[in-house]
């Protein structure tokens, strides 16, 4: 009996309670907090100080800590060797580890913009990540530049004036002169694909059959394996069993790459019958895989094997830092970007918000490690991309050597950008061909 | 001596106790928080620091729908965050087509409802171990569709762009949304926690087959547990989505419904301010902490491991144990058993103490 009047009153004294706070509430909301107002403009003004402070968004943690660490390291090399300055104007770099989860890349971002007062944010690296914190830093008008995410929509159906991919292309521009060189150049008449089954392998391989097919080639069947895939011999005969003249092979980078050709070199198949894109081969998959692969071939938008002084200086400079190491395609974008906006701001002097995503839009970098690229009108890099194979170099390294390249790519595979655009996404259904 | 069975599920929210100097000390703290929370925007808090807090109560709030089915009816769920990604989806979907704000809400409400229903149709059978797998099933299914069906969810990429109503577009409104729906939530899910219906839940996770010979159909409290947890977990989910703008599979993943768990054990089973510590731990160390140190997993980690070694009821319900005990060696005059009894929690069976099983018939 007791505890139940005891409940009753107590509930009686929660009702109170809450009625008390909500009542107080409200008289509180009637007029805004001091500085809520004026607080969206400032950010933005941070112009004439002669110093750029960049909020630089990466997982260094969780899943993708080696992808987004490389991403880091490719960044802070460039400064390092040209000490962290563009002229008078200074570099100064905040670092922030967002896990690969978008909703701290959001918080990490807004801390970036509203604590820092940073005037750019580079990164993140995920997809997922990177739309989400794009479409914040174009509402607060602070650019955002991406030195590796692939997502097509990225600079596409999300695309706005304050957003520029700066260190990489999408998944289907990427991969889309690489079906064209394998029906002509290649030789190539019948091709069947393996992809990674999800957004980026959809995009990899769509871009793939439609280079491929509309110079002729014919792709006889499409097949997808799940990321966390490790053993590939059931794909490997399910290839040989199509019995196309190659096999298209797009993995996300990591154990893919290697686990997939031990399975096929195991069977005894021909590596020369083989193409992937630019991650199923990268240097992870090359030094795990050794000399086994040499004679492997790429696609993809970075070539360490290039003969130019760029990407010399830029390989010697990272073998240094990391112990003797050949740079891929994370290490390369974070690269690129800074001396993209080292070469900008140099040009231009300091700019910012969407100053400088236009002034780089509007640049063409001659000689990056890229080799010459520009910028359309959605802010996505136009350039050249390589066909690559497997070569054991001077120093003993294994590099992927262009044997072809594809100068001024772009990311509309041939189309009018708005008929692009009004395309569904691609997936397992939808490779973009009629 | 009687008192001396151990119950070390040690799970009761405020106002089953006697004792009603203790109760308003508790009551008027909750009351200073809240004014505090209320007042923040106030306090010259900047637009991040509201922000930041915002986040914390809406995993707060989600805390607490995963808290009340632990606590009230001993069912761990390891598919929150897929109810919650529901909602959201649903909303991201609604605002995709187009839809404006209340009908985003709708739709929203709507698969939360069919999510929850599924949830407590297909674990209503089960408890335990095999109600985690089938609750941490059901959260990859949620998890799987979000990734494939891309034509619907934008697979991988998710859907951005999503707005909230216009007249909560300020931070600071928008902040005093998620905090009244926190405390509705919160209040609402302790007063059924304290209703008769609360009671028969304690009696299924206590005995399920005493409550099944008493007549209480078990299967029908457990669904309408989870529809009701399903119902504030979806709230959580929207309001999350107004939050960030954004929805991607990342939100369904089983790591956000281990987080939860992980919050619910930090602040501690059954306590009513349990999931908001909890939040504000897991929060802050994910958002703040990680800005400074670079191991921060690892910090989450050993707080988790610190708490569950020396306080095992969580940080809530430890402080709460540590205030009564104090309370009890002030009142009997028997240091000595106190002292003896010191890692007993307060049974189930001690004289003082009828608690949960008051109200059956």
């Amino acid at each position: 009996m007791n505890s139940m009047t005891n409940t009753a009153r107590g509930r009686r004294h929660a009702v109170a309670c809450l009625s008390l706070v909500a009542a107080a509430a409200m008289a509180l909301t009637a007029c805004a907090p001091p500085g809520a107002e004026p607080a969206a403009d400032e950010p933005a003004a941070g112009g004439d100080t002669g110093t750029l402070t960049v909020g630089y968004i990466s997982p260094t943690t969780g899943n993708f800590a080696v992808a987004g660490q490389e991403m880091v390291d490719g960044w802070n090399l460039y400064w390092d060797l040209n000490g962290s300055k563009a002229d008078d104007i200074e570099i100064k770099t905040i670092v922030e580890d967002d896990a690969g989860n978008p909703e701290t890349s959001l918080t990490k971002a807004r801390k970036l913009v509203e604590q820092d007062k940073v005037d750019i944010i580079v990164g993140p690296l995920i997809a997922n990540t990177a739309l989400a914190v794009a479409e914040y830093t174009a509402s607060v008008g602070i650019p955002n530049l991406h030195p590796v995410a692939a997502s097509d929509d990225l600079t596409q159906r999300n695309a706005n004036d304050l957003t520029v991919r700066t260190g990489s292309m999408g998944g289907s521009q990427a991969n889309y002169p690489g079906g064209e060189w394998a029906a002509t150049e290649g030789g190539y008449d019948t091709a069947v694909t393996l992809c990674a089954d999800y957004a980026f392998g959809w995009e990899s391989c769509a871009g793939f059959v439609q280079g491929f097919t509309q110079n002729g080639g014919e792709v006889l069947e499409q097949i997808w394996f799940p990321n966390s895939t490790t053993d590939f011999s059931t794909y490997v005969s399910q290839i040989q069993a199509v019995d196309a003249d190659v096999v298209y092979v797009a993995t996300a980078g990591g154990a893919p790459g290697p686990n997939f050709l031990n399975a096929y070199l195991d069977l005894g198949l021909d590596l020369d019958k083989v193409l992937t894109n630019c991650c199923a081969a990268d240097q992870g998959t090359l030094r795990a895989m050794g000399d086994r692969i040499l004679g492997l071939k790429s696609i993809s938008y970075w070539a360490e094997g290039r003969d130019s002084e760029a990407v010399a200086e830029f390989i010697e400079a990272y073998k240094e830092f990391s112990g003797g190491k050949i740079p891929g395609a994370y290490v390369a974008g974070g690269y690129m970007t800074a001396s993209l906006v080292a070469s900008v701001l140099k040009e231009k002097g300091l700019v910012t918000g969407s100053d400088l995503v236009e002034a780089i839009a509007d640049y063409t970098f001659e000689d990056s490690i890229f080799g010459r690229v520009s910028w359309d009108d959605y802010n996505q890099m136009i350039g050249p991309v390589y066909v690559r194979e497997v070569e054991k170099l001077d120093d003993g390294n294994l590099y992927n050597v262009p044997i072809a390249t594809m100068e001024d790519v772009d990311q509309w595979l041939g189309r009018d950008p708005e008929a692009a655009m009004q395309q569904p996404t691609y997936s397992q259904d939808f490779q973009g061909l009629e | 001596m009687s008192n001396r069975i151990v119950e070390t599920r040690t799970v009761r929210t405020f106002g089953v106790q006697r004792g009603g100097r203790l109760r308003l000390v508790a009551l008027g703290l909750l009351g200073l928080l809240l004014l505090v929370a209320a007042a923040l925007p106030y306090l010259g808090a900047s637009g991040f620091l509201v922000s930041l807090t915002t986040t914390i109560l809406i995993a707060a709030t989600l805390a607490t729908s995963v808290n009340f089915l632990a606590g009230q009816v001993g069912m761990v769920s390891l598919g929150h965050a897929g109810i919650a990604a529901a909602a959201a989806y649903g909303a991201g979907w609604a605002s995709k087509q187009g839809m404006d704000p209340a009908m985003q809400a709708l739709i929203a409400l709507g698969m939360t409802l069919l999510v929850s229903l599924i949830f407590g149709l297909l674990s209503m059978r089960t408890s335990g171990i095999y109600f985690l797998m089938v609750t941490l099933a059901v959260g990859m299914l949620i998890y799987g569709l979000a990734f494939r069906l891309s034509s619907i969810t934008g697979g991988e990429n998710g859907i951005s762009g999503i707005s909230r109503p216009a007249w909560m577009d300020s931070y600071w409104v928008f902040y005093y949304v998620v905090l009244a729906a926190f405390v509705l939530a919160t209040a609402g899910l302790w007063i059924v926690s304290n209703s008769p219906f609360g009671a028969s839940l304690q009696g299924v996770r206590d005995s399920e087959s005493r409550m099944r010979s008493l007549g209480y159909g078990v299967r029908g409290y457990r669904v309408g547990a989870f529809m009701m947890s399903g119902t504030v977990a979806g709230l959580a989910g929207l309001l999350g989505v107004w939050h960030t703008h954004f929805v991607s599979p990342s939100t369904a993943g089983v790591d956000r419904s281990i987080h939860l768990i992980v919050m619910v054990i930090l602040g501690g089973i059954g306590t009513l301010l349990g999931p908001l510590i909890g939040a504000a731990i897991v929060v802050l160390v994910e958002n703040v902490l990680s800005s400074h140190v670079d191991r921060w997993p690892t910090v989450l980690g050993l707080i988790f491991i610190l708490v569950i070694l020396f306080a095992r009821a969580g940080i809530a319900g430890s402080i709460r144990r540590l205030v009564r005990r104090m309370r009890d060696r002030a009142d009997t005059d028997l240091p000595a058993q106190a002292g003896i009894h010191q890692d007993i929690p307060v049974s189930a069976t001690t004289p003082d103490a009828p608690g949960n099983g008051k109200d059956l018939p």
